[in-house]
Formats: structure tokens, C-alpha cells, sequence
């Protein structure tokens, strides 16, 4: 712990930056606290940063404290309608790297249109709580490497549960899956805390545009439906665009969008 | 209510969700104040919604605001 305070170059009611911790931050003025900054590894090993201050001068102080002693590159959330603290990061220096729109999808199937979707000739559904779990591993890791060997899961909505070194599936039981007889095809993760999170679904890449996501999302929705849930949410990535047509083709709308900036 | 280090922390439940990534928190004493989420638990993707109950800290200087830092399971 450094408690060495940073002079912050203001006159009377100097604000003064001390670093409490190895990722903390504290703003002090006369021993008051008016900000606080923190800086924390997600899973996918990349550093994010926060900072929490009433006023500009705190923050722009507690910024320029952290910078100057972290690596980079850094990252940080903001929701975009926030525009007072996204212009603080901005003039920090912090530079938009994507956009994520939040979606609401209704599970009604009258609403959907989801109804009568059936999966494709060959392939069943199993519900969550079912699947394989050998079976489940494999198609994980098999669209996983897909995507990684494309546009990569950094350009993915974010990945923020910690997971067991080496393993992308914490709870099995909150996954249903599309089935061929040899092999699953497809899978989505629903997570019910409260509000219902889609927090992932995908499809080989081989077994993409024959109906499976729209089958996952037609069980997973009514299923949510079925329990008495009106609606889930899920985020997608701007330039996802398939993803977008698939939500906004069965009535999901965009509430909010996250921005994930970079310095 | 509690006092940390300087700070005022007071739990409240979410009445109303804004547009301007804002919401309307209730206190337990009954008032009202704007808040929005900290950024170190937005940066864990942790969603704010309607009925929630949290912990907002409150600025010494002006009790109509807050910061939502923290979201109760239940």
C-alpha cells in the first residue's frame, strides 16, 4: 500500500490523491473522500478502471493518478446516455472501442411469433438442466475456437464471470442445446437472477442459417414464458448484425447501449 | 443509515428507471433521490432494474443525489 499523497496542483481546497491499496484510489479533500478510483482484472486478463467522483476536479485528479501507474491498455465501461462521465474519460483520453446495445426480449409467444418454430429435420432440443455435459463441452469449445478464429470473443459482448482456469462452462445446468444423434449443434444460456439473461447463444458454424438459434430462442423464451417471465434481456454487439436481426425479428428493442472505452 | 470514512451510505429500493442512465431510489427514511450506478459495479455488468434494493452513498454537500453501490440479491 502506498499511502503517499499526489499533490493535485489546485490551490486552496487542494484535492489530494492517495493510493489505499495496489488498485485503489481515494480523493481527498480536507479528509474528506470525493472520489474513489479502482482498477480490477476481468477474466479474459484485460484491466478495467472505474473511477467514482462527485465533481470533475476529483476525477480528473484520481485519472490522472491512475494512469500514470497502471499499464495499458485500460479499459472502462460507461453506459452512453451517461454523457457527463463519458466525457470525463474522454478527457482522460479514453477513445470508444465498441458499443453494445442491451436488449429487452419478450418471451410471449404471441408477441415472438416464436410459436410454431420447430428445430430443423434431425435436430431436438434439450431442455436446460439435460444436456450432456461431455457433449455440451465440446460444442462450447468447438464455437468458441470458431470465434476466436474469426472476430475473436474480445469483440464479443463481455465475459465477466470468473471462471476455472481453462474452463468457459460454470453452470451447465443453465444451458439447453440444439442435438443432431452424433453431436450438439448449438446451445443458449439462460441465467435467471431475477430478470432472465440470455447470456449466450451460438451455432456451429457448418449448421448456421438453418433455423437452430431461432429454435433455441423459441424454447428458451417459452420455457421463461411458461414460469410466469414477460421478458429476458440480452447485449449484443453493434456490428453483430445478425445477432440484431434475430432479436429485433422476434420484437426485442434496444433500451440502453454500453460503451467500452479504451485508453 | 451508515457513515464510513466519511461517506453516507443509505439503503433505498428503485422506483423508477430513467432514461439518462438515472433512477429514482426511495430511501428507508421515505425521501427520494436521483442516483446513478458507480462505475465499479457497472463495470461488472451488474443491471440495475425496477424494485431492486440497493445501497446508495450519498454526497455530504447535496442529499438529492446518489450512487447506487451495491444491489441486494433479494
Amino acid at each position: 500500500m502506498n499511502t503517499k499523497p499526489f499533490p493535485s496542483g489546485l490551490s486552496e481546497n487542494a484535492v489530494m490523491i492517495t493510493r489505499v491499496a495496489d488498485r485503489q484510489w481515494h480523493a481527498l479533500d480536507d479528509d474528506l473522500v470525493v472520489g474513489r478510483g479502482h482498477a480490477q482484472h476481468r477474466p479474459d486478463g484485460r484491466l478495467f478502471v472505474s473511477i467514482d467522483a462527485w465533481h470533475d476536479a476529483p476525477f480528473d485528479r484520481l485519472a490522472e493518478a491512475m494512469l500514470a501507474h497502471l499499464p495499458t491498455p485500460l479499459y472502462t465501461v460507461v453506459d452512453e446516455a451517461d454523457v457527463e462521465l463519458t466525457g470525463r474519460w474522454r478527457r482522460a483520453g479514453f477513445t470508444v472501442r465498441r458499443r453494445e446495445w442491451e436488449y429487452v426480449v419478450p418471451a410471449d409467444p404471441r408477441v415472438t411469433g416464436l410459436e410454431a418454430v420447430l428445430p430443423p429435420s434431425g435436430v431436438t432440443i434439450v431442455p436446460a438442466g439435460q444436456a450432456d455435459e461431455s457433449l455440451l463441452r465440446a460444442v462450447d469449445r468447438a464455437i468458441r475456437d470458431e470465434v476466436e478464429a474469426t472476430v475473436g470473443w474480445q469483440s464479443m459482448p463481455a465475459e465477466v464471470i470468473p471462471r476455472p482456469e481453462g474452463d468457459t462452462i460454470v453452470a451447465p445446468s443453465t444451458y439447453a442445446v440444439a442435438a443432431a444423434p452424433d453431436r450438439y449443434l448449438g446451445l443458449i444460456r439462460v441465467v435467471r437472477v431475477k430478470r432472465p439473461r440470455i447470456g449466450l447463444v451460438a451455432v456451429r458454424a457448418g449448421e448456421q442459417r438453418r433455423g437452430i438459434a431461432r429454435a433455441l430462442l423459441a424454447h428458451a423464451l417459452g420455457t421463461l414464458h411458461r414460469s410466469g417471465s414477460a421478458a429476458a434481456w440480452t447485449e449484443v454487439h453493434e456490428s453483430n448484425h445478425a445477432a440484431s436481426a434475430l432479436f429485433e425479428g422476434i420484437g426485442a428493442r434496444p433500451m440502453s447501449s454500453n460503451l467500452e472505452l479504451v485508453r | 443509515m451508515t457513515k464510513n470514512k466519511n461517506v453516507i451510505e443509505v439503503e433505498g429500493k428503485v422506483v423508477e428507471c430513467l432514461r439518462s442512465a438515472m433512477f429514482t431510489v426511495e430511501l428507508e427514511n421515505g425521501h427520494q433521490v436521483l442516483a446513478h450506478i458507480s462505475g465499479k459495479i457497472r463495470k461488472n455488468y451488474i443491471k440495475i432494474v425496477l424494485e431492486d434494493r440497493v445501497l446508495v452513498e450519498l454526497p455530504p454537500y447535496d442529499l438529492t443525489r446518489g450512487r447506487i453501490v451495491f444491489r441486494y440479491r433479494n
